[in-house]
């Protein structure tokens, strides 16, 4: 494959228009990047859920994807840590390259690829365990025991997640009893306690009430310094604010429904300077 | 605008018979209730009665006098029936709970149907069939009847309850639980006995003491395998006495004393079950208050 081909930089004709430069839109000139994914095609059964989709996602960046409903995001974001390997009949072309290396070649460890991108989802999902035994789930996978250790990663990792002020007395109460969003912040403890590099947050918010939502926001702003955040969200304010760039996906037709990726860039070039007609419409509020 | 105009006079006609329907249901539904209820309760009063009469601490410290001799107890058959079913449900347990979990990860696989719908099949086969069955399986090939033959056949009426309820539990926990698990890079196996079976373990806890509670109470097939025995014996391999084959036996018999044992021992098997359940649901607290509060 060309490499140079994907190490262009972002084409923003309209840039020099409004007298702007490169750099008035992205913080640091040109971004690492994290995971690229060339041409990812994906198919549950005959159904093509995905087609040709390619992506560079920016290390220690937040990327936000955005759509209508149905238009693939999740199923994207899926498979950025290869959980659609869980669904019967799933069938894949293309790479999703992780620092060089194709997670879906032959032989590439699905275990290696789930502990290095983690994964938060739309609902809090802690383990009807304790705080700490939540937290320490993922480091005993790998063989962790000493305790030394693990107090050591349930503090680190609660902290992160600035939720260990709220807990740091109560470790051994259950977490199904913190409220919502207590509990997605363990959550996100739990996914970095594993110290993963990349999250993927499956409209982490959406289950939320603002107070909450705002907190989890915070969260990924002082979280991206460590770690290259995916974020799917039906909320475009969301993505406006939280995210550096921004994916538009949304379906070819209404007969086949495969997702595609209409635009990708920066995120305030999305939201006030879009370079396609569906991506205005979207972001305007004339549809979806 | 179109508006239904509401007569008054038939209004008012039409809600008496709604309030009047109403009354009827309450009332058959009441009745019902009663009727279901009262065998239940008068079954448990009449055999607490009669057994308590005839239940001492000799029942389950002495063993069976001959008919006719006063005294003695029912020792030997407590015991039989504790190891019969302690070795059905050791046997039924792990395989139910495992097959359990293999029908849950194969809901559509055909093999998956094949096995769900065989073990409803077993489930509704006559135990007396099943006693049958383990004797020209076990007890003819060993010729001779033992106790490890009457926990087999236990194990074989456990097996598809368990196996149902379990599953029936499992698909109760949400996926997401097991995603949460599979993301950070744990395996299905992991997953399953980490996050989904203690998640689930109120349930499969209490469906274990439904299949439990029904082996206990099997008299048929015991004939055809654990047999009976008069004395004490602790040993797999003979023929060992059991609470509902002693009820069997002694209800049957022309002997006073002998009927008036088999309702004590009728009392003693409904208690038995009865303290299994009671010590299900205080593991289940003891383990909601391990968690603190708000874990189901």
């Amino acid at each position: 494959m060309d490499k140079d081909q994907f190490n262009k930089p972002v084409v923003l004709p309209k840039l020099a228009s409004l007298g702007l430069t490169h750099s008035d839109l992205i913080p640091s000139v040109e971004p690492d990047i994290k995971i690229k994914i060339r041409n990812l095609s994906l198919y549950y059964g005959k159904f093509k859920a995905l087609g040709d989709i390619t992506i560079d996602i920016p290390k220690n960046k937040i990327t936000a994807i955005i759509g209508p409903s149905g238009c693939g995001k999740s199923t994207l974001l899926r498979s950025l840590n290869r959980m659609n390997d869980l669904v019967p009949n799933t069938h894949i072309d293309g790479q999703i390259i992780l620092d060089g290396e194709n997670i879906y070649a032959p032989g590439f460890d699905v275990v290696d690829v789930r502990r290095r991108v983690g994964m938060v989802f739309q609902r809090p999902n802690p383990f009807p365990k304790s705080i700490y035994e939540n937290v320490t789930y993922g480091p005993r996978l790998y063989g962790l025991r000493k305790r030394s250790e693990l107090d050591g990663i349930v503090e680190h990792s609660l902290k992160q997640a600035a939720l260990w002020d709220e807990v740091k007395d109560k470790l051994n109460q259950s977490g199904m009893t913190l409220s919502g969003g207590q509990q997605q912040r363990l959550c996100i403890a739990r996914a970095l306690a594993v110290q993963p590099e990349v999250i993927l947050m499956d409209e982490p918010a959406s289950a939320l009430d603002p107070v909450a939502t705002l907190k989890i926001e915070e969260l990924m702003q002082s979280l991206k310094e460590s770690y290259t955040i995916v974020i799917v969200t039906h909320n475009m304010q969301q993505a406006a604010r939280v995210s550096d760039f921004t994916a538009f996906m949304m379906i070819d037709n209404p007969q086949t429904r495969t997702g595609k990726l209409v635009e990708f860039n920066v995120t305030p070039q999305i939201f006030t300077n879009p370079q396609n007609k569906q991506t205005e419409d979207y972001v305007t509020g004339r549809f979806g | 605008m179109n508006r239904v105009m509401i007569n008054p006079k038939v209004h008012s006609l039409h809600n008496y018979r709604r309030k009047t329907t109403n009354m009827i249901m309450l009332v058959l539904a009441g009745v019902s209730t009663v009727i279901a209820i009262v065998p239940l309760v008068w079954i448990l009063f009449y055999v607490i009665i009669k057994g308590a009469a005839a239940l001492s601490w000799d029942f389950f410290t002495k063993l069976p006098t001959p008919a006719g001799v006063p005294g003695g107890g029912l020792a030997n058959a407590v015991v039989g029936s504790v190891i019969t079913v302690g070795i059905g449900v050791i046997i039924a347990a792990p395989v139910g709970v495992l097959a359990a979990f293999y029908l849950l990860s194969s809901q559509t696989k055909p093999f998956g149907q094949v096995v769900r719908f065989a073990t409803d099949v077993i489930a509704g086969v006559p135990s007396i069939v099943m006693g049958i069955f383990a004797y020209t399986l076990i007890v003819l090939p060993q010729g001779h009847f033992s106790a490890l033959a009457g926990g087999i056949v236990l194990a074989f009426i456990m097996l598809p309850i368990i196996v149902r309820t379990t599953e029936e539990m499992l698909k109760l926990v949400p996926n997401s639980l097991r995603e949460g698990s599979l993301a950070l890079g744990a395996t299905e196996w992991r997953s399953s006995f980490s996050i989904i079976l203690p998640a689930a373990f109120n349930g499969v806890l209490t469906g274990l003491m439904l299949a439990i509670a029904r082996g206990a109470g099997e008299a048929a097939p015991m004939l055809f395998t654990a047999f009976g025995n008069p004395f004490m014996s602790v040993s797999l391999n003979e023929p060992i006495a059991t609470l509902p084959q002693t009820i069997f036996v002694y209800a049957i018999s022309p002997y006073k004393d002998w009927q008036a044992k088999a309702w004590a021992t009728a009392l003693v098997l409904i208690v038995l079950v009865f303290s299994l359940n009671i010590l299900s649901r205080v593991i289940i607290w003891w383990r909601a208050r391990q968690l603190g509060s708000g874990n189901r």
